[in-house]
């Protein structure tokens, strides 16, 4: 009979140490989320950051790790931007939903892609299991600046009827590219 | 007699410190599971507390929220370099990513069919002398020394248009195919029957009707190999 209370007691103590982690995610996430950094204030940091860190040894990261890593993924960033000719120009995200295998997202995303604006709102499901980690998007809805041309309109409802992020941005990416190609050529013959 | 009443005295004796140790510890450790459950509840009540006032001042003001307290410097550093990462992230929604590296970059090719991302395919590639492959994650039933050869030393953006062209639609086949046999695994008879590249299916269904079912032969082929619809469907009463 014992055993049993026992029992009971270190399911509770687990089921709360599995609550409490997942409590203590969705605040740091939430708060993340609701946090805003200008490039100045950011730039401050930086410079504050090394200073700091000549006066004596910090405690996490080194100065140069951080600062480091943040140049590094700006490069990465700026590289893909410039390569595939998307730009985002805001991203915002909210989690809807997260436990310890399944997380859902709400995101807004706008930019433009070769002078092409767009707007997204989407559901990313991520699920894991044993294996690998699953990704679904949902709720698809697209906004695009030139949406009276007939073609880009049934074009637009059908990705967004099948959730076809990707689909939708390769496709942007070479209409866009030839968009480009062709108002050059019509300015050229005007 | 005495002796034997004695010893016999003893080992209860004995028997009952035993058992009292037992108890005690028994007792101990009920007390210390007990003190550690109270322990946490609190932790958790103060967390769900924190994360209620959290969502109530969250819905109460629009837009940014700046921090009460001056974050440090590395808070501030932390969040932007978590804020690119995410970007990042969403970069390999669109299907095609990257890292640069040392001698060249290294381009991650995403796949998806419809709203569901599948796997994801690597390209290390060097940029001296010229451009070229150096390590990749690519299946060897796709193309890609044929499309490297027509694209890659012109046009880099073309190459990799084409490759992923190749590797969403054999993706998508093969997921096609996994689903088909997973939903209708009890009309399809025995297994499917496909090749790596997932653009030929083979198998045997049946249609029931009442009393009478009827067996089929499907053979799809997919002759469009940046396609995931069949081009020629062949349906056989066997």
């Amino acid at each position: 009979m014992d055993n049993s209370i026992c029992q009971g007691y270190e399911d509770e103590i687990q089921s709360l140490e599995e609550e409490i982690k997942l409590l203590s995610e969705k605040y740091e996430d939430r708060q993340r989320e609701s946090t805003f950094f200008s490039d100045e204030e950011i730039q401050m940091s930086i410079k504050s950051f090394q200073r700091e860190s000549q006066g004596g040894s910090r405690g996490c990261e080194s100065p140069s790790d951080l600062t480091a890593q943040l140049e590094s993924l700006e490069t990465d960033l700026s590289f893909l931007m410039k390569f595939t000719g998307i730009q985002f120009t805001s991203h915002s995200k909210k989690t809807l939903e997260k436990t310890t295998n399944r997380a859902l997202q709400k995101h807004r995303l706008s930019g433009n892609c070769h002078s092409l604006s767009f707007q997204l709102e989407f559901q990313l499901l991520e699920m894991q299991n044993k294996e690998n980690v699953s990704a679904v998007i949902t709720d698809l809805s697209i906004i695009m600046e030139s949406g009276e041309s007939s073609d880009v309109s049934k074009f637009v409802s059908s990705t967004e009827e099948h959730g076809n992020l990707l689909k939708f941005f390769r496709s942007l990416s070479s209409y866009a590219e030839w968009h480009g190609h062709r108002r050059h050529t019509f300015l050229h013959f005007k | 007699g005495v002796l034997a009443h004695l010893e016999m005295l003893e080992a209860r004796a004995h028997q009952a410190a035993v058992k009292q140790e037992e108890v005690e510890q028994q007792e101990q450790k009920l007390a210390r599971l007990q003190a550690r459950v109270q322990e946490l509840r609190a932790q958790r009540d103060e967390l769900r507390a924190k994360v209620d006032l959290q969502e109530k001042e969250q819905l109460g003001k629009e837009g940014a929220v700046s921090n009460p307290a001056q974050p440090s410097a590395q808070a501030v550093l932390e969040w932007k370099i978590k804020s690119i990462k995410a970007t990042l992230q969403i970069f390999y929604l669109t299907g095609i990513s990257g890292k640069l590296t040392k001698r060249g970059v290294c381009f991650c090719i995403s796949t998806a069919y419809e709203g569901t991302y599948l796997d994801s395919y690597y390209l290390d590639l060097l940029t001296k002398p010229e451009v070229q492959i150096h390590r990749h994650s690519v299946p060897i039933f796709i193309p890609l020394e044929q499309i490297a050869r027509s694209y890659l030393q012109t046009d880099i953006r073309r190459f990799l248009s084409v490759l992923s062209e190749h590797l969403n639609a054999y993706v998508g086949r093969r997921y096609q195919a996994d689903q088909l046999q997973e939903h209708f695994s009890e009309q399809i008879e025995g297994t499917l029957q496909r090749n790596s590249l997932c653009n030929l299916l083979v198998f045997n269904y049946k249609v029931s009707n009442k009393s009478k079912t009827f067996p089929f032969k499907v053979r799809l082929l997919y002759g469009d190999l940046c396609c995931s619809l069949p081009t020629e469907v062949i349906v056989s009463c066997t």
